[in-house]
């Protein structure tokens, strides 16, 4: 039987679209049929929750009685998604520290991987130095979200391999850039990005979304889980076994 | 289930005849009664409405609006004969949109056949830009025009048949008086037809030529659609010279 498995996403600060991330998550293991809950600690409105609102919790990470209802229901699915609130994000690793999950880790009793969302600052990339402390045992992804026309320094070598050539067990991950018009739609829908994909409003009824503007969702959460593929997410959380790549379709 | 074409003329060059192909091809659709619609993707040009002010209009794909207008429309619709002048401007951006986002596939699904007339010139890099086209979108028809007005010579090994029923369209060369003619902005190539030949009849038998190549892709790809639908024979594009097929 598959251990549980816990992803924390985070970020140093906000508007990087660490929400968008594990909204692709969400959806790319709806897709493979993994069993997936999510806690999304942007208390008291939960962006997360609005669009996966019957897997979503919203939750306070930092506080006790929320820490059970996560960590005491571990076993209650396979995936466990968590939302950090931004800035939060080592706060809330020292935090799973103190209570001893990352132990619980090391022994194997959980996968735990992190998705590290960064920032175009210097001040984000030093983040990454203070979270990997804490994920020696966990799968960390650094993850470029290009949604600006941000280049994460990578016209500088000398400052890019400072940060990403580092540590060696990091790996990155690149969420390309989706048009803008597109995301606002999906926005505006409050739906998942596979549900918009394949015209269908909340209540899953039909909708009469942009052609196009599906088109561009649909490629693009194509070029996303390419990358989720790229890096064996599945086979890691092995919650089934390795299965040939799953499409998005309309 | 029946497909209504879609035609797109394209050239990554300008002045090559897209806007002549388009006018002819929209004449020939109104010479046959048919319902058509056509679109003028040149919005700082836009000579092609310009002849046709009731069925074209004037899109510009630059912006996300705009691609929505176009392609939105052109699903969302019920299917008419429809005729694409690509300004030379909006080549790369158009078939770029157009593979992102699937239109071919879910064209032919609401009845919708693409079909891009790529007009061709001898210059390499329309060459390359022919090939790579047709690897980027495997699913849709290219018919290669050869208008005489532009090469006295066309190479059939540098502009390949995407399917083995079609066939180069050739537009033969017009005089320059007579090519003056045509290009005023009143002249309209079925009104000329049906007058009484008191003058010279060179436009007749140009614009009958064309016509009837017309009539003869339409049938060829008809054709492809019944031996493909009846028998399940492969029409899959043939390889392109020095490639692999793709599986």
């Amino acid at each position: 039987m598959a251990k549980p498995t816990i992803i924390v996403v985070g970020a140093d600060k906000g508007g990087v679209g660490k929400t968008t991330v594990s909204r692709t998550l969400l959806d790319y293991f709806t897709a493979h049929q993994v069993p997936t809950r999510a806690f999304d600690s942007e208390a008291p409105k939960g962006t997360l929750k609005r669009f996966h609102p019957d897997i979503t919790e919203i939750v306070d990470v930092t506080s006790i009685p929320d820490q059970m209802r996560i960590f005491d229901t571990l076993s209650d699915a396979s995936v466990t998604v968590i939302d950090v609130r931004a800035g939060l994000l080592s706060p809330t690793l020292r935090a799973l520290r103190d209570i001893g999950f990352l132990d619980a880790v090391k022994k194997g009793q959980f996968t735990f991987l992190v998705f590290h969302i960064l920032g175009s600052s210097i001040a984000s990339l030093n983040e990454i130095e203070d979270t990997s402390q804490f994920t020696t045992d966990a799968k960390y992804f650094l993850v470029k979200n290009y949604f600006n026309n941000t280049t994460f320094f990578e016209w500088d070598q000398a400052t890019h391999a400072n940060y990403f050539k580092k540590l060696k067990d990091a790996v990155e991950i690149t969420i390309p850039k989706l048009n803008e018009m597109a995301y606002e739609q999906v926005e505006v829908a409050s739906v998942p990005f596979l549900t918009f994909v394949a015209n269908k409003g909340p209540k899953n009824d039909a909708a009469n979304y942009s052609f196009v503007l599906r088109g561009y969702v649909r490629h693009w959460l194509g070029n996303v889980w390419a990358e989720y593929d790229r890096i064996k997410l599945n086979d890691i959380i092995s919650a089934t076994p390795a299965n040939p790549r799953v499409q998005v379709v309309r | 289930m029946q497909q209504t074409p879609l035609y797109i003329v394209a050239s990554p060059h300008p002045r090559v005849g897209k806007t002549l192909l388009a006018r002819l091809l929209l004449e020939f659709f109104h010479s046959e009664k048919r319902q058509l619609l056509g679109y003028d993707l040149n919005p700082h040009e836009p000579t092609f409405a310009g002849y046709f002010p009731r069925w074209v209009f004037t899109v510009d794909i630059a912006d996300t609006r705009g691609q929505m207008e176009l392609f939105d429309r052109l699903i969302a619709d019920k299917p008419v004969s429809t005729v694409i002048d690509l300004g030379y401007g909006a080549f790369e951006q158009f078939f770029s949109v157009l593979g992102e986002i699937g239109f071919a596939n879910e064209a032919r699904r609401r009845g919708v056949e693409t079909v891009v007339l790529f007009v061709s010139d001898r210059a390499p890099a329309t060459v390359r830009a022919y090939g790579a086209l047709r690897r980027r979108l495997a699913n849709v028809a290219f018919v290669p025009v050869h208008n005489e007005s532009v090469s006295v010579s066309f190479d059939k090994d540098d502009f390949p048949l995407s399917r083995p029923e079609l066939r180069t369209i050739s537009i033969p060369r017009l005089s320059p008086i007579v090519r003056g003619v045509v290009d005023r902005p009143s002249f309209s190539f079925a009104t000329y037809l049906v007058k009484p030949a008191s003058g010279p009849t060179e436009i007749h038998d140009w614009v009958a030529t064309i016509f009837n190549a017309f009539r003869d892709l339409e049938l060829r790809l008809m054709m492809g659609r019944l031996t493909s639908a009846l028998g399940g024979v492969s029409l899959g594009p043939p390889p392109l010279p020095g490639r692999t097929p793709r599986g």
